[in-house]
Parts: C-alpha cells; sequence; structure tokens
C-alpha cells in the first residue's frame, strides 16, 4: 500500500531523516512511535507532501508520489491543534474539501450527512461554530473533514495530545473503532507508548532521525530490538553489574558482558522458583501503593529491582522484610554495548 | 522543503519598496536638503542661512512655546489622567460608572470638534463667559486665551490615552499584593504610593512620552485658540512666499525636522525602555482588584467633589453642545437655551433670515441659516473627508495585509518590510504632509508621470497618499497581532484538502483576521473623518475636509447677514462627529469582537424571541 524507500530530509546543514523504510500494508492501523524531535511527524509530513525528501521515494499503490502535490494526494490528515477553520460552521469546515472539489450542493449535503452520521455529529452540532463542541466532538469534526473526500489513506498527528488524561482513553477507543469501520489505512504518530501500543497494528519507533525498530505491539515490548527501544516502551529494569553475575552463576543464558534489562512484571516476589526460573535473595527497600499493584524496590546484591505484584490481598510486603525474587532468563533482554 | 519565492511576493516586495522610497524617504530627504539650499541675496547659495536665521532671529520662540506646552502637557494630563482613573478603577467613589462615562467621552471627539467644543463654552462669547460676566462684569472677556487656554483644552483632550491604558493596567493588579501590604500594616495612601503606583510605572512613563509628543506636534488647539507653536507656524509659513519673508520654506523644513529630531529622540528612548522588559508580570493566580473605600470622610468628601468637579468640566461641552445644537439662531448667539423652543435647523434645512438695514429698510438674506446637511460648504466637507477617509483607511488596510502575509513567509525580508512600514511612526505627521506639499508641487518627479500632485484635484491622490501612510504604522501593529492567531496547521490543512493559495487566503486566512482588519479600517476612518492637522498642512482649497470647514465655522461673518448660524451647525456637526465615532468604536469592541460562536448563539437567540412573538400574534 505505501511504501517508504530509503528517504532522507534535510533541513539545511540539519538532517531530520535518514534512510526510512517503511511499508505499510492496506487497512493497517500503523505507529510511528518516538520522543519529541525524533523525526515522526517529519514523515508523516513527506507522506502528505508538506515536505519533499532529499533522498528517497514515497510509492501509494504502486504509483510514485514523492513530487506530486500535496492536493493530489488523496491523503487525508488529522492535526495535532486539528486545525479546524474557527471562521466556519462545523458543516463549512467538512464541507471545505468537497467544495473544492467543485462537487454540487445536493452531492456535498448528502455527503456531509453522510459521514456526519457515521462519526455521531447531530444535524444541531453541524450548524453550530467550532469553538461550541468540546474537544471529544472537535476531533470528530476533524476526522470527519478528512474523510469526507474519500482519501485513500489517513494520517493523524498527535490527535489526542491536547486532550486531558480521560478524554484521551475514551477517544482513544473511539478512534479505534471508527478506524475498523471504515477499514481505512491509518497511519498514526504518537509519543505516547501506551497510546501506540493498543491502538496499534504495527509500531516504528523511530530516534534521532531513524527507524529503530518495527513491528506488533508484542514485538516491540517483549522483544524489542535495540536498546533505546526497550528503554523507551514502557518501565524496565536494567540489572545491575552485580545481579547480572550472580545470575550468569546460576544460568549459562546470561552474559554479563551484556547490558541486560528485565520487565518489572516479569519478576515475582516470593514465589516458588519453577524449573529454569532462578532465585535470588533481597530485602524490600520501599514499595509504593497504587491499589491495582503494588510496586516493591527490592535491593539485591548490588542493585535494585523493581517489581510489580499485582494487589490480590495475598502477598503484601513490608519495608526491610527479607524476600526471595524470582525471574525467567528466557524474560532478559541482552544487547551488547555500543563502542 | 526549500520555499519557492512567487511572482505575487516578489511583487508585494517591490511595492512596499517603491512606497518606502517614493513616498516617505525621497520627500522627506527633500525636506532635510532644502534647509541648506538656501540662496543669498546676490544669487550665491548659502548652506547655513536659516541656521542663522535660527539662532538669531524669533524663531526659537516657536521651538520653546511648544516645548514649554509639552512640558507641562505632561504633568497636567498625568495629574488629570491619574486621577480619573484612580477615580473610577481604584477608590470607591460612589457613581464610578457615570463618571466614567463622562471621562470618556473625549474618546469620541477630538481635534478640531473638542476644540471648537472648548471653545463654546469659554471664548469671548462664550456661554460660560457671558454667564461668568453676568456675575462679574470685571472679568477679562478673552480670560480664555493664550498658553492656560491651550493647556487647560489639551489637558482634557488628552487623558483618553489614560483611560484605555492606565485603566487596564490598574486591573492588571494582582489584589492581593494590595492585601499583603494592608495586612503587613501600610495606611491605605501608602499602600498606593508604594505598592499601586509602582506597578503602574512602564505605562506611565509611555504615556508620559506620547503625552510629550502630542504637546510638541499640537495644532488644533494653537490654531484655534491662538498660540505661536511649531506646527501653526510651518503652516503659516509653507504658504507665505519669498517676497513676504526672507525664505519662509526653508524654515518650515527647518521647524519640522527639528520636532522630527525630538520624536525620534523620545520614541528611541521609549523603544530602548520597553526593551528592557519593564513588563507586569502576569499572575494566573491574580486576584481581582477590590475598589478601595477611603475611610476618613473628610477625604472621602473632598475626593468626591474633586471627581464630581473634573466630571462637570468633561461633561459640560458634550452636553451644551448637544443642548444647543437643537436651539434656534438667536438662543445660541445670546447663549441663553430657550425651553419652549427646540429645532432641528442646525441639522436639516434652510431658513431665510429678515433683517432692517441702518437706513431701516426691511431686507431678506435668502438662505441664511442652514441645516448642517442642507448647507453646501457643509456638506462638501463631509463628502470630501468621508471619501478621502473611506479610500485611504482602506488603502492601508489592503497594503499592510498583503504585507504581513509577506511578512509571515519570509522571514528575513519581512522584517525588512515591517521596519519600511513602521517608518512613518517616527515621523510627526507635520513632516509627512509638508514634505509631500512642497516635493510634490512639482512637475519633475518622475514617478508621478509628469503630473504635479498638489496642483488643483491632483491634491486628492496626495491626501489620500498621506493619509494611507501615516496611518500604516498602527495598521501594521494592530493587523500583524492578528495573523499570529492563525494556526499554521490551518494552512497545512486547507492545503491539504485541495485548496490552492489564494482560495485559502481568502476562505480560510482572511476570514480570521477580518474582524481586527475591519476593526482597524473603522479606527483609521474614525480618526482620518474628522482629522484637521494633516489637511491644514496641505491647506489646499481643492480638499477642504469637514474639520477644516468646522474650523472655518468659527470665523463667520456675521455682518453680512449671511451663514448666520454658522455656531449652530459646528454644534450640530460636533455632534454628527460623536455619533459616528461612538457608532463605529460600538462596532469595533462591541459586535466586531464577537466570533463565530457568539454570533451564531446570538442568532438562536434572536429567532426565539421572534418565534415567541409570532406566537403571542398567532394567539
Amino acid at each position: 500500500m505505501i511504501h517508504l524507500n530509503g528517504i532522507a530530509v534535510k533541513f539545511g546543514d540539519f538532517t531530520a531523516l535518514k534512510d526510512i523504510n517503511v511499508h505499510v500494508k492496506e487497512g493497517e492501523f500503523f505507529t510511528f512511535l518516538g520522543p519529541s524531535g525524533c523525526g515522526k511527524t517529519t514523515t508523516l509530513r513527506t507522506i502528505t507532501g508538506f515536505i519533499e525528501p532529499a533522498a528517497g521515494t514515497v510509492v501509494v499503490k504502486d504509483r510514485d508520489i514523492t513530487h506530486v502535490s500535496i492536493e493530489d494526494r488523496n491523503i487525508g490528515i488529522v492535526f495535532q491543534s486539528y486545525a479546524l477553520f474557527p471562521t466556519m460552521t462545523v458543516y463549512d469546515n467538512i464541507a471545505f474539501g468537497l467544495k473544492v472539489k467543485k462537487l454540487k450542493k445536493p452531492e456535498i449535503d448528502r455527503k456531509v450527512r453522510e459521514i456526519a452520521k457515521k462519526v455521531d455529529l447531530t444535524d444541531e452540532q453541524l450548524k453550530k461554530a467550532v469553538s461550541q463542541l468540546s474537544g471529544g466532538q472537535q476531533q470528530r469534526v476533524a476526522i470527519a473533514r478528512a474523510l469526507v473526500t474519500g482519501p485513500a489513506i489517513i494520517c493523524m498527528d498527535e490527535p489526542l495530545s491536547n486532550l486531558d488524561a480521560k478524554l484521551r482513553v475514551q477517544l482513544r477507543n473511539e478512534l479505534k473503532k471508527m478506524q475498523k469501520e471504515f477499514g481505512i489505512t491509518t497511519i498514526y504518530v504518537t509519543h505516547d507508548q501506551e497510546e501506540a501500543l493498543t491502538l496499534s497494528d504495527r509500531i516504528a519507533v523511530f530516534n534521532l532521525g531513524r527507524i529503530e525498530q518495527i513491528g506488533t505491539p508484542n514485538e516491540v515490548y517483549n522483544r524489542s530490538a535495540t536498546e533505546f527501544v526497550c528503554n523507551f516502551i514502557g518501565d524496565i529494569n536494567r540489572l545491575s553489574p552485580g545481579v547480572a553475575a550472580e545470575l550468569a552463576k546460576l544460568s549459562p543464558e546470561v552474559d554479563p558482558a551484556k547490558h541486560n534489562y528485565i520487565r518489572l512484571e516479569r519478576v515475582h516476589v516470593g514465589t516458588e522458583a519453577k524449573p529454569g526460573q532462578l532465585a535470588l535473595a533481597g530485602t524490600v527497600e520501599s514499595r509504593e501503593y497504587y491499589g491495582l499493584y503494588i510496586k516493591y524496590y527490592i535491593r539485591t546484591a548490588d542493585g535494585v529491582l523493581k517489581v510489580i505484584e499485582k494487589n490480590d490481598g495475598v502477598n503484601i510486603y513490608d519495608e526491610g522484610q527479607q524476600v526471595t525474587v524470582v525471574l525467567d532468563p528466557k524474560d532478559i533482554m541482552a544487547y551488547a554495548p555500543e563502542a | 522543503m526549500k520555499k519557492r519565492f512567487k511572482l505575487t511576493d516578489g511583487l508585494v516586495l517591490v511595492l512596499m519598496l517603491c512606497l518606502f522610497v517614493g513616498f516617505m524617504l525621497l520627500p522627506c530627504l527633500n525636506t532635510l536638503t532644502s534647509i541648506f539650499n538656501v540662496k543669498a541675496a546676490d544669487g550665491t547659495r548659502d548652506p547655513l542661512a536659516v541656521i542663522r536665521f535660527f539662532l538669531a532671529g524669533n524663531m526659537k520662540n516657536y521651538v520653546f512655546n511648544s516645548l514649554k506646552l509639552a512640558v507641562c502637557l505632561v504633568i497636567t494630563v498625568n495629574i488629570v489622567g491619574i486621577s480619573i482613573v484612580l477615580l473610577t478603577e481604584y477608590f470607591d467613589i460612589k457613581g464610578a460608572g457615570l463618571l466614567r462615562a463622562g471621562y470618556l467621552t473625549t474618546l469620541i471627539y477630538s481635534g478640531v470638534a473638542l476644540v471648537t467644543g472648548f471653545l463654546f463654552l469659554y471664548d469671548r462669547d462664550g456661554i460660560l463667559t457671558t454667564l461668568l460676566r453676568n456675575a462679574f462684569p470685571n472679568l477679562d472677556p478673552s480670560w480664555f486665551s493664550g498658553f492656560p487656554a491651550v493647556l487647560f483644552t489639551m489637558t482634557f483632550a488628552c487623558t483618553s490615552n489614560h483611560m484605555l491604558f492606565l485603566r487596564n493596567a490598574i486591573r492588571g493588579i494582582d489584589y492581593n499584593t494590595v492585601e499583603a501590604a494592608r495586612n503587613l500594616g501600610a495606611k491605605p495612601f501608602k499602600v498606593l504610593r508604594t505598592v499601586v503606583l509602582p506597578t503602574l510605572i512602564p505605562t506611565l512613563f509611555s504615556l508620559t512620552v506620547m503625552t510629550f509628543i502630542t504637546g510638541l506636534c499640537a495644532m488644533s488647539a494653537p490654531t484655534l485658540i491662538g498660540y505661536d507653536a511649531i506646527n501653526p507656524e510651518i503652516v503659516r509659513l509653507a504658504g507665505s512666499s519669498a517676497a513676504d519673508e526672507s525664505f519662509p520654506q526653508a524654515r518650515a523644513a527647518l521647524l519640522s525636522i527639528i520636532l522630527a529630531f525630538f520624536t525620534i529622540l523620545l520614541l528611541t528612548i521609549l523603544t530602548h525602555y520597553e526593551r528592557k522588559g519593564h513588563y507586569l508580570s502576569v499572575s494566573k493566580t491574580k486576584a481581582k482588584l477590590v475598589k478601595q473605600k477611603i475611610e476618613n470622610p473628610v477625604a472621602n468628601v473632598l475626593a468626591h467633589i474633586y471627581a464630581y468637579a473634573l466630571w462637570v468640566v468633561y461633561m459640560m461641552p458634550v452636553v451644551l453642545i448637544f443642548i444647543f445644537s437643537f436651539q434656534s439662531y438667536t438662543a445660541i448667539k445670546l447663549k441663553k437655551i430657550d425651553f419652549s423652543n427646540w429645532t432641528l435647523i442646525n441639522y436639516f434645512g434652510t431658513h431665510d433670515f429678515e433683517y432692517t438695514t441702518p437706513r431701516g429698510k426691511v431686507k431678506q438674506s435668502v438662505g441664511a441659516i442652514s441645516g448642517l446637511f442642507s448647507n453646501e460648504s457643509a456638506l462638501g466637507g463631509i463628502k470630501v473627508s468621508f471619501i478621502l477617509s473611506v479610500i485611504a483607511a482602506a488603502l492601508a488596510c489592503v497594503l499592510v495585509v498583503l504585507a504581513c502575509n509577506y511578512i509571515f513567509k519570509h522571514r528575513k525580508t519581512g522584517t525588512l518590510v515591517e521596519s519600511l512600514l513602521l517608518f512613518p511612526w517616527l515621523l510627526p505627521t507635520i513632516l509627512i504632509c509638508y514634505s509631500y506639499r512642497i516635493y510634490f508641487n512639482s512637475d519633475k518627479v518622475w514617478y508621478t508621470f509628469g503630473q504635479n500632485l498638489y496642483r488643483g484635484p491632483n491634491v486628492w491622490f496626495l491626501l489620500i497618499l498621506a493619509y494611507t501612510v501615516v496611518k500604516l504604522p498602527f495598521a501594521v501593529r494592530m493587523i500583524k497581532a492578528s495573523f499570529y492567531s492563525i494556526d499554521s496547521e490551518l494552512e497545512d490543512a486547507a492545503r491539504n484538502l485541495g485548496s490552492g493559495p489564494l482560495r485559502t487566503f481568502l476562505r480560510v486566512k482572511l476570514p480570521i483576521i477580518l474582524p481586527s482588519v475591519l476593526a482597524v479600517f473603522a479606527l483609521c476612518f474614525n480618526q482620518l473623518f474628522s482629522e484637521y492637522d494633516m489637511s491644514a498642512t496641505f491647506h489646499s482649497s481643492y480638499a477642504t475636509t469637514y474639520a477644516m470647514v468646522i474650523k472655518s465655522m468659527t470665523e463667520t461673518d456675521q455682518r453680512a447677514y449671511y451663514n448666520l448660524n454658522a455656531l449652530g451647525r459646528q454644534c450640530a456637526s460636533t455632534v454628527f462627529i460623536m455619533c459616528v465615532s461612538g457608532l463605529i468604536l460600538y462596532l469595533v469592541y462591541g459586535v466586531g469582537a464577537r466570533d463565530l460562536g457568539e454570533r451564531l448563539e446570538r442568532r438562536a437567540r434572536r429567532e426565539q424571541r421572534i418565534a415567541r412573538i409570532k406566537a403571542k400574534f398567532a394567539k
């Protein structure tokens, strides 16, 4: 569907993107994830045509669109600020693209009402000014405006970042539902890893203008390709040299010369070690109570391991208590230190 | 992606450069050089003749007089301006709303309209002078003249800036700081002096500089009341000829350059001071100012007396002019309100006037009494001012919108364009107008296609150009600010939806800035419509503006039994100007400030009301 082949973007002397290669499949929800300034929005803007790459090609459905003008690409976009035209009503905002295409009035009206119905906007709301709608409703207008012209692809540039936490989760679900209904290929940009993990079919993790890994949420989370990816996504323990050395004594699978990481939920406190699992002695240094779960900081050898335990009322440990920490060496992600 | 430099952008840049070079730089440089272009009696060039003349003769007095006026004005305007703001915003004075409305009246009439209004009260046969002379027969009828009269009139004319800007500053004060000071044991006046006033100093400094410049460049008050200041002298010299006195033009040029020197100096100080960042800190948890009650009963009574005395000074001209504009010729002549006889004759229609000659013959002067809208010259002035102001205000807006669109696209050359358009701010308007009058009064200026722009009806072009150029800095500041409210993603969104640059500009960007542009248009029109200083400098009979007509009404020759009710018409004119300005300010700050959401809500409410009324009638 979309192929980015060896894309490079330069702003003066600064290289914003180098050798970006991505293949997005038809109907896929594909996310560009990364910290701010990593190049994810630049990549998106290259696809929509706001930026012309210094090298490489953008191919959509076997057609090279690298140098096709923005308006002829048939790619919709939902902006971070939604970029709704403040001087137009909701109706006129949605109809804007159709009017540009010089469609007949009855057809415009039919299309606007059709898409409004699909994104749950009432006739009453269509007559309103954009400023009279809530954040969630504004987002739906932005999506309707992008979809009404029937684009092959829709791009979303951090569309949830301006909203409060609760609304963000609610709209995230709506967004996913809508994408499934429309079945439209979606490219989604975010720096929020939770958003990326819950929404995406596949994720490309960006860092410093390069792609570190492309994979499903599970691959990216549990089999992070690089040290950056495993650090950026989720919370993680980096095993201290002492702990790694101790574990290496117990299992040949652990290599203390590498940087070793393990996810918090893959370490357990106070359970029996099953075959293949390794056990370490430790002391509870402190704990944080979250309700749903409890996070323990456990001192072992020369480091502290963070552990998450479900708050099921069975295992609650106090500060200073001696405990056993159990983990499976297969859950350890190891990376050769960079030269 | 590299931004392509489009043809239209190039045209805008060239247009702005031409405007600057042709209509700002060259005329003003010509004025500057003309100072040194004086020929001595034997025909040789004598570059320093004017300077010598200046140092030796009485020309210095004009500069001294203007400086004296500016310095005194700074003191009196600050005293009155700070008082009226404190009385309406800081202290708990009964009837603050009414007081505020009175103090704000100078917003709706200024310049010639205001000065003639004051003269209507205080002049030789003014209402107040007549009243006072009835009580004190020894009073000098021309007590209101010269420097004190000019100072008095301008003091009240120039407080409108205090009411606008100082009021905002005082409203921005965090009330918690006042409470903290009170809590630490400070008395109310100590709080005022040590906590409140220091936070207002940046605003006061700007206001002081602006007032100083206003005083220095004063035109209508010195001209009408009679005071030898720089501006009226420049106008006089510009119209004088070398046959009457030595090198009048060079002297006018010198005076206008001196004015420009002072203005540039002061504005540089002001800009430097503002750059240093003496701005108020904006705390997010600001507490709203609670009005302070004056505890001491004597002080409280005195403050009330002072507040209402000032209010009377502000309101009296407005009220009396309004009343007298509906009075008959006789009532105005006698300066006595005739409560049984109200008339619209000062506004509409004409009357004949019967009189007896010294030989006892009864004669009739046809159409000697005529209303503002039936009087040919008044109507002509209104028409001229209306057309010139509309064109100039529109032109300034269009130029600035084009320029701002350019400024936001091209950062580097954009800064240049912006400075070019801000340039006239540094120059006194009289320098610009005087320079135009002299420079374009020739058919040798190549870019006017050999036309003498000062000759005959061509002067309209010159006035429009001058009006436009003078309003550019104001328009740039306001419209540029509104361009900041255009989210750059909006432009991207429109392009993504297939819209070309022209459609994006017309349908997306322009509607966003339109309220500001219309506001700028309205405010520019408002100021230009009753403008006197510039048209007086041009002093062309081919473009007699409204303000010039109003001014001429004060000089009617009543012996000819012609144009008898000039004073009544003058009152009507002032009322008319107040209505126009009031309407425009209401449209700009009331209606224009509403966004689409508010407008739709209002429309819905209106429709509901209409539906209710219809339903009632249906029953």
